[in-house]
């Protein structure tokens, strides 16, 4: 299976600093329709990135290929496989979406009247139908990204290359972007690479994550099987007698930890549901106070890998090795 | 079906050959250039003086319908090179005009406007954005330069007949290449001011100003240094020098022809190169 993006040892130097510093992965498969989330600091090399798979920049050292195609030495087939929405505004001013999006659709190889054609289509399908004839100057900022998307769809590419595509974007507008790009790859089979630094859009809507620190990978990571690998954190508040509890969750194979005064940390193995705690409560005798539970978010594995918490939520409550018979640190 | 009903669906179909690709930009720009007053009044402008001349050509082939003159207003009208350099010296005045209105518009908008991204993520290189920049001027200069100077000269041939035209045929072959040079010059000159500076009346102004600063300057230098070489400098005498050795007319004062050509060359190597620079995807700042 072709992978979508395939990074042998890349390096890029801008100037005389190396910003990517011998990158390897392989992200994706080509046509499964799954997306990628490209994280990372501000500095960390993203932009170079994206920038290099699209042969904006050379590379010093290494090789990328999209689709199975070198991103430099085809450059031509990459590109007419591959559709782009910068992060920056990029488009002209006085010159309304349609006309816009024909010439991209025109320069990307669409016959004039196919063009012309799917330049209408396009805009109602990002919501600016109504708006197609308007100077794309006089656009809000969301329409302007709208605007963005359509001439990066414009094709029908296989890989989209979504750099920060909810900046600036309302709630509302923001929903609307992520639904599209949703679509994007489960209705239309494309490959999305989405650059943000909005963890929640990149958890909302990616299947797999690179987050960069320091021109190098920091953590390469199937979202979805680290959701299902992560161990789920649960923090519980009780009265009454707790003594037994330990034993109770144990029984089920639960870990727990009690930090005293009725609170306690518990890791919810994946094939149990929360249910199980609330059953043994009862069992117990026990009444709840409080209780919280939830996985570890991207955040958590983001700030862990560029090294701003030694653990996430769900592997700080496993210090197994430190807790006593009766469940107490 | 309605085209708000049909909903998105990847395209699969037949794409266009790569040269006709080349010509998506120029289609679009010479609409809007079209529909720009200014480009229209000069354009329309620039074709009285070819009129004027297609009638001086008639008369001298029709020299019985100035009798009233004398005989020696017959004598005037004599179609030779010179008669073309001081043809193609108009026109390229208004080609220089015309540029620096149309040009400034092709590039400084995709600088401001960041659109450069999208058009290098695309399959076109930026060579090929500099050849299809390149085009719209050459569409929109031809048609007041070499058109109606091959135009006069097929003129001239059919009414002067065979001998003229076996006599003169280099003057034809003159008119074509050397206003493709021209073209070539002011079509970089106009591009690069228009990607130097991104506001498109600085930009306009620019162009005006190497061509017109330059002779200016050119001349400052002969007449403090006392020299000629200077003349090499301003590119409007440089080209009259190439022209006139090329149609065979009397050559003027100054540096020789190949060496205004070179002068030529090099401000095209320059120019060329001033593109390389600013037209980039995206600017890195080391």
């Amino acid at each position: 299976m072709t992978p979508v993006i395939e990074l042998k040892d890349l390096r890029v130097k801008l100037g005389r600093r190396e910003i990517l510093q011998g990158i390897s992965c392989r992200l994706g498969v080509s046509g499964a329709g799954k997306a990628i989330g490209l994280l990372g600091p501000n500095g960390a090399g993203k932009s170079t990135l994206i920038l290099s798979l699209l042969g904006f920049h050379k590379a010093s050292g290494g090789s990328a290929r999209i689709l199975g195609l070198d991103c430099h030495a085809q450059a031509r087939e990459v590109k007419a496989r591959v559709g782009y929405m910068p992060e920056n505004e990029a488009f002209i001013a006085d010159m309304s979406a349609v006309r816009f999006l024909r010439i991209m659709g025109e320069l990307s190889g669409l016959p004039p009247r196919v063009a012309l054609e799917r330049a209408h289509e396009v805009l109602f399908h990002v919501g600016l139908g109504e708006a197609r004839y308007r100077p794309l100057g006089t656009y809000s900022l969301g329409m302007k990204q709208m605007a963005k998307l359509a001439q990066a769809i414009m094709h029908g590419p296989e890989l989209v290359i979504l750099d920060e595509p909810t900046n600036g974007l309302d709630p509302a507008a923001r929903a609307r972007m992520l639904k599209l790009v949703v679509e994007m790859k489960q209705e239309h089979g494309m490959s999305i690479v989405l650059c943000s630094h909005l963890l929640r859009d990149v958890e909302e809507v990616c299947d797999e994550v690179v987050i960069l620190k320091d021109g190098r990978i920091a953590h390469h990571a199937n979202l979805e099987e680290e959701r299902r690998a992560n161990r789920r954190f649960v923090e519980l508040e009780v009265s009454g007698d707790d003594r037994n509890f330990a034993a109770s969750l144990r029984e089920h194979g639960i870990e727990g930890v009690s930090e005293g005064g009725g609170r306690w940390r518990i890791v919810l193995p994946p094939e149990l549901e929360l249910d199980v705690i609330w059953r043994l409560v009862g069992r117990e005798n026990l009444e709840v106070n409080r209780l919280t539970h939830r996985r570890d978010t991207l955040e958590e594995i983001f700030l862990k890998a560029v090294g701003h918490i030694k653990r996430t939520a769900g592997e700080a409550a496993k210090p197994v090795e430190e807790v006593t018979a009766d469940g107490r640190l | 079906m309605a085209v708000y009903r049909r909903g998105y669906q990847r395209y699969q179909g037949p794409l266009s050959s790569r040269g006709s690709r080349l010509l998506v930009l120029p289609k679009f720009a010479w609409e809007r250039l079209m529909q720009t007053r200014l480009v229209v009044i000069i354009f329309v402008l620039a074709m009285f003086w070819p009129v004027a001349c297609a009638v001086f050509v008639y008369l001298s082939n029709h020299t019985e319908l100035l009798q009233g003159f004398g005989p020696q207003a017959a004598q005037l009208l004599k179609i030779d090179g010179n008669f073309f350099v001081v043809f193609m010296n108009t026109q390229s005045m208004f080609a220089i005009v015309l540029s620096a209105f149309a040009g400034p518009s092709l590039i400084a908008p995709d600088l401001a406007n960041g659109a450069l991204p999208l058009y290098f993520s695309r399959p076109l290189s930026r060579t090929e954005y500099i050849l299809s920049r390149m085009l719209v001027l050459i569409g929109v200069l031809s048609p007041i330069t070499w058109v109606p100077g091959v135009l006069l000269f097929l003129m001239q041939s059919s009414m002067a007949g065979g001998t003229w035209f076996s006599e003169n045929w280099q003057l034809g072959v003159g008119i074509f290449f050397g206003f493709l040079l021209y073209i070539l010059l002011v079509s970089l000159v106009a591009m690069a001011s228009s990607a130097y500076v991104r506001w498109r009346i600085i930009a306009g102004a620019l162009v005006l100003g190497v061509f017109f600063i330059l002779a200016g300057a050119a001349e400052l230098v002969n007449e403090v240094l006392r020299v000629e070489w200077a003349s090499a400098l301003n590119p409007v005498r440089a080209m009259n020098q190439i022209w006139r050795s090329m149609l065979g007319a009397e050559p003027i004062a100054g540096p020789e022809a190949y060496q205004c050509f070179i002068v030529i060359l090099v401000m095209t190597g320059l120019l060329l190169a001033v593109l390389q620079r600013k037209l980039r995807p995206v600017e890195v700042v080391s």
